[in-house]
Formats: structure tokens, sequence, C-alpha cells
């Protein structure tokens, strides 16, 4: 049974296509940033969802394909973690950079290997070295958990890479600084459930899922996950580097799984 | 006709770097500036070219066993003789250049040429293919050095062609174009762009992806 008819059998409507549930998810904290934000975050908001859609709309026109509505959640995401003194033509670059080399050029959402937030976020922060992405804030932390309950009970979520995750970050936390309030989780959360728990880029084996979790956790406090101001760009990077290690994850899984069945023969 | 052929025919059809993706790591090392990569790109065509001619003069002098370690002695005199030139008389840009003209001894191009080429046609012939291919290089070469020198800093050939916001003008330059992963993108668009024009380049897909039904989670 897939993950997905799973959560029809509990009354959700047949045929929901998977990006609406992201974009319910993603609205709830995108609104609350845009709440905090006032006009300069309409703004960015406005950008990221004009230029994601727009490179949507291209490709699925030289492709003859219907267009796919994931734009909207990447704008969304991408728009929460953007900081108010980014200009619009930088937004409008990162945007398009990441949409068409992380997703689009692959053959749409699912087909590429990375997050394609993540990587927006990532070539902005790269390109403008005056950036520094935004702390989302504990309001925004709260505004995603229904989502984030949502994506797990439609399976769209790995409750083991979250869990992995946190642990993984809680360990080298201890290790390495001896103590761990629970306030450190508060800015990590938006990221963990929508940049490094995004299917597209994590395993898919569920060992390779606790395996995929705990080095993005690791990756997360190596690179600065403790600090409100450094969280949003360890999130961002200790995505994009997990991602590329997802597929080596899950064939190690693999063969370790084929070798044990076939001692068992 | 047929040597002329050699040498158009890698400038795009066979391009060295975006059809065989041979010489990758000199293009994104030295591309930052196009002073840096211009410089490069006439060390290695001379390099490329010379060892070729000398190569094909020899081939049926050279024992087929020891045929690589010959043409590798060959290859390498020639780049030292390259790099001492840099050293004397355009010593700055050889610092820059750092150890990438010593590398065009491993670079996979001349090496490449030699082999699959000079050992087994006449010194014209192999001289044209070696100078379109150092020729192709330099093509490919010259158009990432010229994306990332102007959007990474406003410059071409070290001159302002724009005033950037530091020195009180509009224009910003993108960090990012003079990091390695920009000449990534900037190849990688580059045989996109190709291969949409002439798709005899594109290669059959390794294994095709069933239909599919619904997202993978």
């Amino acid at each position: 049974m897939s993950r997905l008819s799973r959560f029809r059998a509990v009354g959700w409507p047949a045929h929901t296509h998977p990006s609406s549930l992201w974009l319910i998810a993603a609205t709830p904290p995108a609104a609350v940033a845009l709440a905090q934000g006032g006009g300069p975050a309409a703004v960015t908001l406005l950008t990221a969802l004009v230029t994601a859609l727009a490179w949507e709309q291209i490709f699925a026109t030289l492709r003859h394909r219907p267009p796919s509505a994931h734009g909207a959640v990447t704008a969304l995401v991408v728009a929460v973690l953007t900081p108010l003194n980014v200009a619009a033509w930088e937004l409008g670059l990162a945007v398009s950079l990441g949409v068409v080399l992380a997703e689009l050029v692959f053959g749409g959402r699912g087909f590429g290997f990375v997050s394609t937030p993540a990587a927006c976020l990532a070539f902005l922060g790269f390109s403008f070295p005056h950036v520094q992405l935004a702390d989302p804030g504990a309001w925004v932390a709260v505004a995603s958990l229904p989502g984030a309950a949502l994506l797990l009970v439609a399976g769209l979520v790995s409750w083991r890479v979250l869990s992995a995750a946190a642990a993984g970050f809680a360990v080298t936390a201890l290790l390495t600084t001896g103590v761990l309030p629970p306030g450190v989780f508060v800015p990590l959360t938006f990221g963990a459930v929508f940049l490094l728990a995004d299917p597209v880029g994590a395993s898919a084996t569920n060992p390779g899922r606790w395996l995929y979790g705990l080095l993005a956790g690791f990756l997360v406090a190596l690179f600065g996950g403790f600090d409100g101001e450094t969280a949003p760009i360890a999130v961002v990077l200790a995505t994009l580097l997990a991602n590329t290690f997802a597929p080596l994850i899950d064939q190690i899984v693999i063969a370790v799984e084929v070798g044990r069945r076939r001692r068992r023969v | 006709m047929s040597a002329l052929r050699h040498l158009t025919a890698p400038l795009i059809r066979e391009n060295p770097i975006t059809l065989q993706i041979l010489g990758i790591c000199s293009a994104l090392a030295v591309t930052t500036s196009l002073t840096t990569a211009a410089t490069m790109c006439a060390a290695l065509t001379v390099v490329l070219t010379l060892s070729a001619t000398i190569i094909s003069a020899i081939r049926r002098h050279i024992p087929s066993s020891i045929r690589l370690i010959v043409q590798i002695t060959i290859i390498s005199s020639l780049v030292i003789v390259i790099d001492e030139f840099l050293q004397a008389y355009a010593f700055s840009i050889s610092q820059r250049l750092s150890i990438f003209v010593g590398l065009i001894v491993t670079n996979c191009i001349v090496l490449g040429r030699a082999e699959a080429f000079a050992v087994r046609n006449p010194p014209l012939p192999a001289a044209f293919d070696a100078l379109g291919n150092g020729l192709g290089y330099s093509l490919i070469l010259l158009i990432v050095g010229t994306i990332r020198e102007f959007f990474g800093a406003g410059t071409l050939f070290g001159y302002a062609v724009v005033v950037t916001q530091a020195d009180g003008g509009w224009f910003q330059p993108l960090g990012l174009m003079q990091l390695a992963p920009s000449a990534f993108f900037i190849i990688g668009l580059l045989i996109w762009a190709i291969r949409t024009r002439w798709t005899t380049q594109i290669e059959a897909p390794e294994h095709r992806i069933g239909r599919v039904s619904e997202e993978r989670s």
C-alpha cells in the first residue's frame, strides 16, 4: 500500500496531488513570515512566486507537459528564509538558478537529487556576500508544526529522517558544547521539515533514512546550527551536502541487504 | 580539404570539452579571469600542436610497448619550455596560473590526441587535428572566462567594463562567478545549448524511468 493511499484511507479526497499537500503545509509559516515582515516581505514573496512559476511555465510549454504547481511551494519556503535586505533582482536570479539547475533541467519535481529551495538559498548566499539568511523566529517554527504533521501523516516527509536529524544534531551539540538548551531546536524546525526532509533529496530506504538524518543533523551542528544567526545557512548547506550523499547511502543499504538475502538462501 | 575538416570538426561538433568532457579541471581553475584563460589557451594549443606533430613525425620509430612513455616525455619537455617562457616574459601571469601550466602534461586532451590521432596519421593532419582541438578548448575557455570575469568582477582582461558598486557605480558583482561551481554550471549550460542544437551529440540514456504515477517519498 502506498503512503498516499494510506493517507486517503483516513478520508482525504482521492488523487490529491502531493504538491497541494506541500502547499497547504508551507502556507502557515509563509503567512507568519509575511505578517512579521510587512511590505518588504510581500515583495520578496511575490518575486519568488512569479520567478519560480514563470520558469515552471516556460519548461512545461517547451516540453509540452502540464505545468507543475510545485514552484509555488519552492517560492514559499525560499521567501521565509530570505532576509528583507535582499533586492528583488537578486532574489529573482537566485530562484531562477535554483529552480532551473536543481529541478527543471532534470525533468521537474522528483527527478533531481537536491532540495530545490536549498539550492535557491545557497545561490543567494554565495552570490551576494552581504546576504545573511533570515532567522525565521519562533512563530514560524510554531506555524510549521501543523504542516509537518500533515506531511508526516501523508508519508511525504519521513519521521525517520526527522528523528535521526534531531538525534544527530543533539548528540553533536552535546559532545562539542556540553549543553543542549531546548531553544536551539526552534530556528531549525522550519528548515528541517521543508529542506532536510524533502524526499527528493533524502534517502529512500528506511535504514538509509536513519543514516541520512544522522549525517544531516551532524552537519547542521558542524556548520553552526546552535546559533540563531547562522542556523538557517547551516541547515541549507547541510541539506545540500547530505543530499549528495543520499544516493550513496541508499546504494550501500541496498548492497548490504542484497548480500544478507543471498547468504540466507 | 580533409586537413581543413580535421581543423574545424573539434571546434563544436567534436569539441574536447563539451563532447568528450576532457580537460575540465583546468577549465574550472583558470577561467576566473580572461587573461589567465587566454594564456592557458595559448600554452595548451602550442603544446598540443607541437607534441602531436613531433609524435606523428616519429610514429613509425616508436616501439608500441613504450609509446606512452615516449609521448609523455615529449609532452613534458614542451610543457617545461612553455613554463620557462612564461616565467621569463610574463612572470605575473605565470604566478597566477601557478601549477596549471605545468599540469598541461596531465591534460587528457594532449595525451588523448597523441594516442587517438597522432600515432596513426601523418604530421600535417595530426597538426591540424591538434590545432583544431586546441582551438576548440580555447573557444570554451574564453566563453567561460568572459562570463565569469564580467559577471564576477565587471572587468574584461582586467579593464573595467562597468563601474562596480564598490567604486560608486551600479554594478554588483556576483560572488558565485568567482567560485569554481559557476564554471561547472556555465559548461553544463553550454553543453545543454550545444546538444539542443546538434542533437546527434545526445547520448543514449543509461536507464529509463517507467511511468511515474506518484511522487517518490
